[in-house]
């Protein structure tokens, strides 16, 4: 009895520090497997959806947080992130939101990190575009999609129009108004821009912001007068106006209207109408 | 009635005193505790991490006592043959079975009460952790989810108590209920994606009917899975939940009543 206990005692000791010796080395080996391993395949997010049953909000969680965690340890390593890598990042938020179309931290993290990180906007735009049409009260969605296509693809027309989407879903900040309403301009749409910012006045309390926006909606109603008159001058003189003294002088109006920044209207070459103020 | 109410709770306490639904509870406290660590590694939306963790949880316990013990609840009469003991009483074969369903439902209402209300400490913490203000949460919505996988324990237990009816020993019931609950979860997915591929991919129609008729026959259990509404506040309208309600009553009592038929003219060994 006494010697089947020693050699028991005996026997689970050296198990235990053998095995602590071991624990070490099997995370080494694991590691070098890893590497080896690299990105592997991304699940199409059709079988996905099956094989998750009713757990697709974990398998989401699951799909994203693997893709975000090689990303990190990439970062903290210094090592550069491939071509390939990008893209497998981008199927790897791709199927974590088609599993949880709500789900804002891959849409956050893919968008922000495949337009700044490398050069994959349309793939930023696409998983934004996701998001847009399913966080349907989130006014970031359509701020960050304006602002990819304002800053990365120069389309002012789109990142006018989530820009007032984003001002429509309810933003705290009073910058975006004004900001749609520049770019909504600057892509040609006055009408838009003048009928967007009526709606934001009518939903504004405070009587400070509300002038600023006033300010701003009379100068494009300036704008937008303008450009209906060199409208009419085309029809009738089969040719552009020079300056906006020719629209006075053929009697198409009566006169200039004032720029409420200051600044004075004018016909630029390519026969827009332009302030000096620049709207500032 | 009383019969009937006397199987159920001698069911019940049977189950409860199974030391399995202790393991099950410990296992769920610890998946509890997991999400308070594993929501930090998330950037946004921790909240919905929080809520998916725990929902996920519940209802991960709840499967497990309904398969581990719900299943072993039917097999124990025939195995021990106290089967016999009971049929000789004043109680009719449905009785019985309608009994032994509702103890099985009772267990899964208690273990989805229990941990139902446990699952909402993960929560509140994560909401104390981060909240982002863009993220949407309502606790109606996840108490409905919660109401919901409790339908779901009650749909898959009438699968169970039909399967328990007419197979031999309680591995069969136990398999047959898993293959039902794995299609019954899927069907829908299936289906969707072959409407959605139809210009892509030429499916046959042989595979239609069959995910068609598979659609009809098992239950929709993926239906009940509120998850997804429950982590970001999205709401149910009431035509989903009486709906969904009548479809669940009205596959038990299906399922209920062919498993009475069968078990009626079941001899037993």
């Amino acid at each position: 009895m006494q010697r089947s206990l020693a050699i028991a005692i005996f026997v689970i000791s050296f198990a235990i520090i053998a095995s602590i010796f071991a624990i070490p080395r099997v995370s080494l080996e694991r590691d070098k497997l890893h590497q080896k391993e690299g990105i592997g395949l991304v699940m199409p997010s059709q079988v996905a959806q099956i094989i998750a049953l009713e757990f697709k909000g974990l398998f989401a969680d699951a799909v994203f947080s693997r893709a975000m965690t090689y990303y990190g340890g990439k970062l903290i390593r210094g090592e550069k992130t491939t071509e390939e890598e990008w893209d497998w990042i981008y199927r790897n938020m791709d199927t974590a939101t088609d599993l949880d179309p709500y789900f804002l931290d891959p849409y956050y993290f893919g968008a922000t990190n495949l337009a700044w990180g490398t050069n994959k906007v349309k793939e930023a735009n696409l998983l934004l575009e996701k998001a847009f049409k399913y966080r349907d009260w989130d006014w970031t969605i359509p701020f960050y999609l304006g602002f990819n296509y304002f800053y990365f693809l120069q389309d002012n027309e789109k990142a006018a129009f989530y820009l007032m989407e984003s001002a429509k879903r309810g933003t705290s900040s009073s910058l975006i108004p004004i900001l749609a309403a520049r770019l909504a301009y600057q892509g040609k749409r006055t009408e838009n821009a003048i009928i967007f910012l009526q709606e934001i006045i009518r939903k504004t309390d405070d009587e400070a912001i509300k002038k600023a926006y006033e300010t701003r909606l009379n100068a494009l109603k300036g704008i937008l007068f303008l450009e209906r008159a060199a409208a009419v001058y085309q029809e009738r003189f089969k040719k552009q106006p020079g300056n906006l003294d020719d629209l006075t002088a053929k009697n198409v109006i009566r006169e200039i209207p004032k720029d409420p920044y200051g600044g004075k209207f004018y016909i630029d070459k390519d026969g827009s109408i332009k302030t000096t103020s620049e709207l500032r | 009635m009383t019969a009937v109410w006397s199987v159920a709770l001698i069911t019940f306490k049977e189950g409860i005193k199974n030391r399995v639904i202790f393991g099950i509870f410990i296992i769920a406290l610890l998946l509890f505790a997991a999400t308070t660590v594993v929501i930090t590694l998330f950037m946004r939306d921790i909240v919905k991490v929080a809520v998916d963790l725990s929902l996920s949880t519940v209802s991960f316990a709840g499967l497990l006592t309904l398969l581990f013990i719900g299943v072993n609840l039917f097999g124990k009469d025939l195995d021990k043959r106290t089967i016999y003991m009971v049929i000789s009483r004043p109680i009719s074969r449905s009785e019985y079975l309608v009994g032994k369903f509702l103890g099985i439902v009772i267990l899964a209402l208690t273990v989805v009460v229990f941990l139902g209300l446990i699952s909402a400490v993960p929560v509140i913490l994560s909401k104390r952790f981060y909240y982002y203000p863009e993220a949407r949460f309502d606790w109606t919505i996840y108490f409905i989810a919660v109401i919901y996988i409790f339908i779901k324990l009650a749909v898959v237990s009438a699968v169970i108590t039909l399967f328990a009816s007419f197979t031999s020993n309680s591995f069969i019931a136990l398999v047959l209920s898993l293959v039902v609950y794995f299609i019954g979860q899927s069907t829908e997915s299936v289906r969707l994606l072959l409407t959605s591929q139809v210009e892509r991919i030429e499916v046959s129609p042989v595979l239609s009917y069959m995910v068609d008729i598979a659609y009809y026959i098992f239950p929709n259990i993926s239906a009940f899975d509120l998850k997804t509404q429950a982590a970001h506040g999205l709401s149910i309208s009431p035509s989903y939940i009486l709906w969904t309600m009548l479809y669940a009553v009205f596959y038990i009592v299906i399922a209920l009543s062919i498993g009475a038929l069968a078990f009626r003219r079941r001899e037993f060994p």
